[in-house]
């Protein structure tokens, strides 16, 4: 009987959260035709990278005593994971501006849009899945953690959003990331 | 009113079959078939299956344990056709996303293990509430089954595209909302009937079923007749910061123009 509860109070929850997804959807693509489809958030590669750097982390595991080290590595991991979800949110973005531009009669908008969509999504999967490691690291400050997929995926992907850009008015040119600093 | 055989009974049974019906043969004339070619085969057997067992019901055709193993028949070949729609609507979702395809085809097929043994354990603990007609029993817990790995498929595909900000075609997003409703709703009522909760007034669960399959009858049809509507061609999206003065003020406020266009 006990199981029985849980299935029926499962069903519930799933009910309540496919209604609530849906209805969020068929909101938000009412608010995409009206032309809002979103914010992009600027994110600093540079600083990212240095996060990111294990040479930086083995620098301070040297410098540092172990406690100082883990305090300082889940500060950094903190912050790692702010930035990775601005990389999500910013994807997800994309996602819903490139698919609305799938719909371009011209060929090559199409394509470019097409392009902008896979890479968007790719780097959401690759945002998720780092997510989720820096969470682990969180639990095990000491375990090695290399994010430089992702800002790979999202330099490309800034590549793909300057195409569409380009594609769609040749006057105006685009980025989504800061500069390497010189 | 809410009584086996009321008015209302009658015409809850056989209005969304009727109704479905309609519309299976609305799609096909429309050459809907072509696309979603699985859900139309859903909808014509939901509607030759209930007709035979309302028939067998009220015209007392065949013995008690006939129409519950009819009605067992009817479950299996029913849930292999709901798994199809599944698949169809996951293709749909994919189709034009090949970035993800992978990883999804992955995610579904773990998902469909989790919730199948998820399905399996509970069967195994769902006690025989019926002993003297164990082909209710039966039925019941092959139904509990059925709806419980429907249903998880079914959430599944909504937090995908939920996660993946996928936009869903219109017509196969209305064919999965109510599928949703109605595979969460029946998975619920399902596990009551099953595990004998209410035995005496289940019959109040049957007028939920019902109900609740009338108004997905009523989604899917405003769903699949209605046109979809053009994308605009140009979004626009807008800053979330403001930013100091620089170079990537300045990048940000062009791609903003660029995408207020």
């Amino acid at each position: 009987m006990s199981l029985a509860i849980v299935l029926v109070i499962a069903a519930i929850v799933a009910l309540g959260t496919i209604l609530r997804l849906a209805l969020t959807q068929h909101l938000q693509v009412s608010r995409e035709r009206a032309g809002q489809v979103g914010s992009i958030r600027p994110i600093d590669i540079e600083a990212f990278r240095n996060l990111v750097d294990s040479a930086e982390d083995e620098y301070l595991r040297q410098r540092l005593s172990p406690a100082e080290f883990r305090a300082v590595r889940r500060t950094r991991l903190r912050a790692m994971a702010a930035y990775v979800h601005a990389f999500s949110e910013n994807a997800a973005v994309l996602v819903r501006v490139g698919e609305l531009a799938l719909a371009s009669g011209d060929p090559h908008i199409a394509e470019a849009s097409q392009q902008l969509v896979n890479d968007a999504l790719l780097l959401r999967r690759n945002a998720t899945v780092a997510l989720a490691r820096i969470y682990f690291a969180l639990a095990w400050p000491y375990s090695s953690f290399a994010a430089v997929r992702v800002v790979d995926r999202y330099e490309r992907l800034s590549g793909s959003a300057m195409l569409l850009g380009r594609l769609q008015n040749p006057a105006i040119a685009v980025r989504l990331s800061a500069p390497r600093a010189r | 009113m809410l009584q086996p055989h009321s008015l209302l009974w009658h015409y809850l049974w056989l209005g969304p079959n009727v109704l479905q019906a309609g519309l299976a043969i609305i799609l096909w004339r429309r050459g809907l078939h072509k696309s979603f070619p699985v859900f139309l085969a859903y909808l014509a057997f939901g509607a030759i299956e209930q007709s035979i067992l309302y028939t067998m019901d009220v015209a007392r055709l065949g013995s008690y344990d006939a129409f519950w193993q009819a009605f067992f028949a009817g479950a299996v070949i029913e849930g292999a056709i709901k798994f199809g729609v599944i698949g169809e609507l996951f293709f749909h979702l994919l189709r034009s996303r090949p970035a993800i395809a992978k990883l999804g085809s992955r995610l579904i097929s773990g998902v469909g293990a989790a919730v199948l043994l998820l399905a399996v354990v509970a069967a195994a603990y769902t006690p025989v509430v019926h002993r003297p007609l164990i082909s209710i029993s039966r039925a019941y817990v092959l139904l509990q089954s059925s709806y419980v790995i429907d249903c998880g498929l079914a959430l599944f595909l909504f937090l995908f595209a939920a996660h993946f900000k996928l936009i869903w075609n219109l017509r196969a997003f209305g064919i999965a909302l109510g599928l949703g409703i109605v595979w969460s709703e029946h998975m619920a009522t399902w596990t009551l009937n099953a595990n004998g909760v209410w035995v005496d007034k289940n019959y109040l669960l049957d007028f939920l079923n019902m109900a609740t399959y009338h108004v997905c009858v009523l989604i899917w049809f405003y769903f699949l007749l209605t046109p979809e509507k053009p994308v605009p061609e140009k979004v626009a999206t807008t800053s979330a910061v403001s930013l100091p003065e620089n170079n990537l003020d300045i990048w940000n406020r062009e791609l903003e123009r660029l995408l207020q266009q």
